[in-house]
């Protein structure tokens, strides 16, 4: 037991801990629709692409969640407003901005004499989170969540079919603009427990292991919350004991978990593949 | 067709890039009426769908109920039903929150459904044959179930018009009789349906009249004057006069 409850003596550890629960709800809740919405790829892109954001913040002595905001803001808009050449596509302008800002945010931070190491912006660097950036992080997190449960309704039709949605009055756009600022803005969330290059984690891998076990989009989005917050803590305490990144051990475990539920459920999808007939 | 038409569509053309998909489609649809369309793929049917449900840019007038298509509002007069293959069957949703979907109309975004809104969804499905099946997810239906399940989201809807586009494709025959049971039933109550089917022989036997379209608007009257072999050899070339005389 000890074992569980000795690395959270430490307040830093206590905090971290608090950082990753929060994490653990709101990335899922926003993730759900993420998969649902296929948008992993610009999740990943967003995932990346901060890291301008913290790199200039970082150069500027600003909080580096501000910088990341920034970037992710400014990579939505540009990507709604590239994303409308139909020449190129969608998944062509989300992975040039991806690896733009990404290039961006290694230029800088690499250019910088501050003895912090990149990977600590890649991978997370759980244990220097402060009680400003818990603060930060609950209010954008609360913010987050309540803008889904509000708009619950409105994002289950825009993703299963737009056109009927358009048809009875939904902003079908405005709804897909809203998710892309509610992505960015777990990517912030993110940052300090698992990093921004290991956000992406966060964002789907319990949501897309709830898809497995889920009916309805209530029982995905509160099993992806599940997952969320049990990983995080599972992949946190890890880390602690086996001196790793916090944010790439909680990804593992998160994969282990949705592959061992992926496997568990095969026989029980199998039979979806025959539709009835008539 | 009685003297004020529910539908209006007037000059009607669609244009993707340079190419024109539709071009000067004129005609006026009445209450309670239920209209075949037909047309070889690619002719510009489900281009003209969408077109008068505004998913298009198009030029020429669409009213509905005489309300100008530039009017948000009266689109919502509108359900349309799309092709089977055009949402993903998966997506966590019953089949009664699918149904329940046509009554947004009736509320703002950040409303909830109401007892009425479950009552009249649930009316719905009872009037397609579906009672019960609230909670069954979409992979669980075959595929005239599935048909029904829309038109119960277009019932819910509670639309003048329904505009269904090619929904009978891959329908077995049984299941097809019974959806057009429905639709004649909806057609009695005064809802208009406008068909998009490929399928002639059913057009000359279930349609009281059929629009034919090929880019524009070809012919437009009861099955025996559209499917003439005049008709069909301009919409669809030989193969259509060979299909309906089989």
């Amino acid at each position: 037991m000890s074992w569980l409850t000795d690395p959270f003596q430490l307040e830093a550890m206590q905090r971290a801990l608090l950082a990753t629960v929060i994490t653990g709800v709101v990335a899922p809740v926003v993730g759900t629709w993420v998969i649902l919405r296929r948008m992993a790829n610009l999740g990943d892109a967003m995932a990346h692409g901060t890291l301008a954001g913290v790199g200039l913040a970082y150069a500027a002595g600003v909080n580096i969640l501000l910088g990341a905001i920034g970037a992710g803001l400014v990579i939505a808009v540009l990507l709604l407003a590239l994303s409308t050449n139909r020449r190129l596509g969608q998944e062509t302008v989300i992975a040039v901005l991806g690896t733009a800002f990404f290039g961006l945010g290694v230029v800088v931070i690499s250019r910088l004499d501050t003895g912090v190491e990149l990977s600590h912006f890649l991978f997370g660097r759980v244990l220097t989170v402060t009680w400003g950036d818990i603060w930060l992080n609950l209010a954008l997190g609360g913010v987050s969540v309540i803008t889904v449960l509000v708009l619950f309704g409105e994002l289950r039709l825009a993703t299963f079919d737009h056109v009927q949605a358009e048809q009875v009055g939904v902003k079908v756009e405005l709804v897909q603009a809203v998710l892309v600022i509610l992505l960015a803005v777990v990517v912030v969330i993110s940052l300090r427990t698992v990093g921004t290059v290991m956000s992406i984690t966060m964002l789907v891998t319990p949501a897309a292991t709830a898809r497995l076990l889920s009916r309805t989009l209530r029982q995905m989005t509160l099993l992806g919350v599940v997952f969320g917050v049990g990983e995080g803590v599972a992949g946190l305490t890890l880390s602690y004991h086996l001196d790793s990144a916090s944010g790439a051990t909680i990804g593992l475990v998160a994969a282990v978990v949705f592959g061992v539920v992926f496997v568990v459920t095969l026989p029980k999808r199998m039979p979806h593949h025959h539709r009835p007939m008539g | 067709m009685n003297d004020c038409p529910v539908l209006e569509v007037d000059s009607l053309g669609v244009h993707y890039g340079h190419h024109e998909a539709l071009y000067d489609v004129s005609f006026q649809v009445g209450r309670g009426e239920l209209i075949g369309v037909i047309g070889p793929n690619g002719s510009g049917k489900s281009s003209m769908f969408k077109a008068i449900c505004g998913l298009v840019n198009h030029s020429g007038v669409v009213e509905v109920n005489g309300v100008h298509c530039h009017d948000h509002t009266d689109r919502m007069d509108l359900a349309y039903i799309p092709q089977r293959s055009d949402n993903d069957l998966n997506f966590p949703i019953s089949v009664g929150e699918l149904v329940l979907a046509g009554r947004r109309r009736f509320r703002h975004w950040w409303q909830r459904p109401t007892g009425h809104d479950r009552v009249v969804a649930s009316q719905a499905l009872a009037r397609v044959q579906l009672s019960g099946a609230e909670d069954r997810a979409l992979t669980e239906l075959s595929g005239g179930q599935l048909q029904r399940a829309y038109l119960a989201r277009a019932l819910a809807q509670e639309a003048s018009v329904v505009l269904l586009d090619e929904s009978l494709s891959g329908v077995d025959q049984p299941t097809t009789a019974e959806l057009f049971d429905v639709f004649e039933s909806l057609a009695a109550e005064g809802t208009t349906l406008l068909v998009a089917t490929h399928d002639l022989a059913l057009a000359r036997r279930r349609f009281s009249r059929c629009l034919a379209v090929n880019g524009t608007l070809r012919a437009d009257g009861p099955p025996v004057d559209v499917l003439s072999a005049e008709v069909l050899d301009a919409t669809f070339g030989s193969a259509g006069h060979r299909v309906v005389a089989d």
